[in-house]
C-alpha cells in the first residue's frame, strides 16, 4: 500500500480533515439536501434552511397514498426481480461456459456480449415499440423485463466470468477423483465458492433494472408496468401550479434507499464488482 | 486467462491441436457448450432482431401520421439526419456534453482517487460517500440537481450564495436562473458529479495495482512526487484512464435521463437520444428517428474504436 505518512503531524492532520470535508460537501451535500426537503412542511420548503424547522411525513404519507407511486413502485420491484434472476441464471451458465470449457469462437462470443452492452439503447426503442405492441407485449411486465434481460446478460456474463476466472477448479477435479459425481462437484466444491460473484452480480444487475429510464418510459404507457423512475419523471410535469418538490423529494428519497441499503452492506463486493473487469481485463 | 491446468478435453481448433486423446464424443461436446446457448440465442433475438428492423425501418419513409405515404426511401433518411437542423445541432450537442463530461469527470476522479490512495484515517467512510452519487437513481439525481439545487427560490445553490452574502452584510445577494442561464453547464454538472465516482473507482483499481516496490525504489533514488507520478504513476494509469474514458464516452453519448429530467431538450441542450425519443415519439418519424438511431450506433463504434486507438498512441508517443 502506500509508504507515504508515517508520523501524523497536526498540520497533516489538518490538511487532511480540510480535503476530506471538501469531498465529503461535494459527494453527499446534494443527497443530505433532498433528504432534508422531503421532510419539510409545505411551507418552510422554501426557507431555504439546511435543517428543516418543522418536521413532517406527510410528503411520505402523501406519496404512499397515491396508486400513482404504489403502483410503480410494486412494478419496478416485480419487474427488476424477475429480470435479475432470469439474467443472473443464464449468465451463470454463459460464464461458466467461457471461464471453464474451450470451444471455437469464444473470444468472439465475448466480444459480441460487450459489444452488446455498449449497444445504444435508444436505437433500439423504436423497434421494440413497434414489436412489442404487434405481440401485445407493450405497457406489461414482460414487454420490460424481456429487454432489461438482454442487457443485463452482457454484464452478469461479463462480471461473472471475471469472477469465475478466479476459482481454483483444480478443486473440482480433486473431487472428481474423491468418487463425486460432476453435479456432486459441482454443487458441493464450486458452486459455494461461485456464490460471492453470482451474488454480485445479481446486485449490480438488480440495480442496472431499477435505474433504468429510457425502455420504462417508452415501453410503457400506463401505470399497469410503469417503473418508479418514469412515475417520478410524471410528478414533475403534472402539476405546474401545485409544487411537487416534497413529494419528488421523498419518492426519490425512497428509491435511491434500496441501493444506498445494499451497497452499505456489500460494499466491498460491489467494489470489486465494479472494478473486476478493469483489474483482470 | 483461465487457470487451467491440463488442456480441456473439448479442445478442437482448426488449428494443429493434437487431438485429444480420449476426448469426449461429440455429443459431449456439444453438451459442453449448451450452457452458453440460453443466454446466446436470447441475447440475439431481443437485440440484434430489432436493430435489423432498425436497419430496414431506416430507409423506409414512414411517418404514422402520414400512413399512406410509405414506402423505400434509399438513404433519405440519412441524409435528412445530417441536414435537419435539429438532428445536425444536437449531433453537436451530443460530441460536447460526451467530450466535457467525460474530460472532467476523469481529471476529478484521478484527483479523488490520489486522494483515496493515500492512508488517512476514515478512508474507507470518505470512499463509500464519495461512490454515493452513481449509486443514486439517474433520473432521481437529475430531479435531485434539477429542483433541489438548481431552483432559484429554494435550491442549495442560491441558498449557499444568499448565506454567504449576508456573511459579509451584502443584502442584494445574486440569484441566477441556473438552468436557463446556462442550460448545457446545468446538465453537464449533474452528469460529472454523477459519473466521477465511477472513474474514481477504474482510476483507484489502477492506482493499487501499482507494482510499489518500483515507486519505493524511485523514491530512494530522490525522485521528487511530481517526478513519481508524471513518470511511473501516469503511465501505469493508462490504459485505465483509457478504460475509463472509454466506457464513460460510450454512456454518455447515450444518456437520456438527465437531458430529458432537467431541460426536456429544450434551450439547446437535445442531445441526439433525446432528439430520436423526440422524432418517434412527438414527430412519429419512424424512418428518420430508425436512421438516427443507426447513426447512434455508428457513433458509439467508432468512439470504442478510435478513443482507444487514439488515446493510446497519443500517450505512448508522450512516455516514449
Amino acid at each position: 500500500m502506500a509508504g507515504i505518512g508515517g508520523a501524523e503531524t497536526t498540520a497533516k492532520k489538518t490538511r487532511w480533515g480540510i480535503l476530506n470535508a471538501v469531498v465529503v460537501i461535494y459527494a453527499l451535500f446534494p443527497v443530505l439536501w433532498i433528504v432534508s426537503l422531503s421532510f419539510k412542511s409545505k411551507d418552510t420548503l422554501a426557507d431555504g434552511n439546511f435543517i428543516p424547522r418543522s418536521w413532517t411525513f406527510d410528503n411520505y404519507s402523501e406519496i404512499f397514498k397515491t396508486t400513482e407511486f404504489v403502483r410503480a413502485l410494486a412494478n419496478s420491484i416485480g419487474i427488476a426481480l424477475i429480470a435479475t434472476a432470469v439474467a443472473v441464471v443464464f449468465g451463470t451458465m454463459a460464464a461458466y461456459a467461457i471461464a471453464r470449457l474451450d470451444f471455437p469462437g469464444k473470444s468472439l462470443l465475448v466480444g459480441v456480449s460487450l459489444l452488446i452492452a455498449m449497444f445504444p439503447q435508444v436505437s433500439l426503442v423504436s423497434p421494440l415499440f413497434e414489436i412489442e405492441r404487434s405481440l401485445g407485449l407493450f405497457d406489461t411486465w414482460p414487454g420490460l423485463i424481456l429487454p432489461y434481460i438482454t442487457f443485463a446478460l452482457p454484464l452478469a456474463i461479463y462480471t461473472l466470468s471475471a469472477f469465475f476466472r478466479e476459482i481454483p477448479w483444480e478443486l473440482e477435479k480433486a473431487a472428481k477423483m474423491d468418487g463425486a459425481t460432476p453435479g456432486q462437484a459441482f454443487r458441493r466444491v464450486i458452486a459455494p465458492l461461485a456464490a460471492p460473484g453470482v451474488f454480485t452480480t445479481a446486485i449490480l444487475v438488480f440495480i442496472f433494472c431499477w435505474n433504468d429510464f429510457l425502455f420504462a418510459i417508452s415501453l410503457t404507457s400506463t401505470e399497469r408496468s410503469r417503473t418508479v423512475p418514469v412515475a417520478l419523471s410524471f410528478f414533475t410535469g403534472s402539476s405546474q401550479f401545485e409544487d411537487p418538490t416534497g413529494s419528488i423529494a421523498a419518492a426519490a428519497v425512497v428509491i435511491t434507499i434500496p441501493i444506498i441499503l445494499f451497497v452499505l452492506f456489500f460494499q466491498r463486493r460491489i467494489v470489486a464488482g465494479l472494478t473486476s473487469g478493469a483489474v483482470k481485463g | 486467462m483461465s487457470l487451467d491446468t491440463a488442456p480441456p478435453p473439448a479442445r478442437q481448433q482448426r488449428r494443429a491441436t493434437p487431438p485429444a486423446p480420449k476426448g469426449p464424443s461429440a455429443a459431449a461436446r456439444w453438451a459442453r457448450r449448451a450452457p452458453l446457448l440460453p443466454a446466446l440465442i436470447f441475447t440475439i433475438i431481443v437485440t440484434q432482431l430489432p436493430f435489423v428492423a432498425t436497419l430496414i425501418i431506416s430507409v423506409l419513409r414512414w411517418n404514422s401520421l402520414d400512413p399512406d405515404n410509405r414506402g423505400f426511401a434509399g438513404f433519405d433518411n440519412y441524409a435528412a439526419v445530417f441536414t435537419d437542423a435539429n438532428l445536425r445541432s444536437s449531433i453537436v450537442t451530443t460530441v460536447i456534453l460526451t467530450v466535457v463530461v467525460v474530460v472532467v469527470c476523469l481529471v476529478l476522479g484521478l484527483g479523488l482517487a490520489l486522494l483515496l490512495d493515500q492512508k488517512f484515517r476514515g478512508r474507507g467512510l470518505v470512499r463509500t460517500m464519495l461512490i454515493a452519487p452513481f449509486l443514486v437513481v439517474p433520473v432521481a439525481a437529475a430531479l435531485l440537481w434539477k429542483h433541489a439545487l438548481y431552483n432559484p427560490e429554494y435550491g442549495l445553490f442560491n441558498g449557499a450564495i444568499t448565506w454567504l452574502w449576508s456573511l459579509f452584510g451584502a443584502d442584494r445577494p445574486p440569484q441566477p436562473e441556473w438552468i436557463s442561464d446556462m442550460p448545457l453547464v446545468a446538465v453537464e454538472a449533474a452528469l460529472v458529479w454523477q459519473w466521477t465516482p465511477f472513474m474514481m473507482l477504474i482510476l483507484l483499481a489502477g492506482l493499487q495495482s501499482r507494482p510499489m516496490d518500483v515507486v519505493e525504489a524511485a523514491r530512494i533514488d530522490g525522485a521528487t512526487p511530481w517526478q513519481i507520478f508524471r513518470y511511473l504513476t501516469f503511465p501505469h494509469l493508462r490504459q485505465y484512464l483509457e478504460l475509463g474514458g472509454l466506457l464513460g464516452s460510450i454512456y454518455i453519448v447515450q444518456n437520456f435521463d438527465a437531458v430529458f429530467t432537467i431541460t426536456s431538450g429544450g434551450l439547446g441542450t437535445a442531445n441526439l437520444p433525446y432528439t430520436i425519443y423526440q422524432t418517434f415519439y412527438q414527430a412519429h418519424d419512424y424512418g428518420q428517428a430508425s436512421a438516427a438511431g443507426v447513426v447512434v450506433v455508428i457513433g458509439s463504434l467508432i468512439i470504442a474504436n478510435f478513443a482507444l486507438r487514439v488515446v493510446s498512441s497519443l500517450l505512448k508517443d508522450e512516455v516514449k
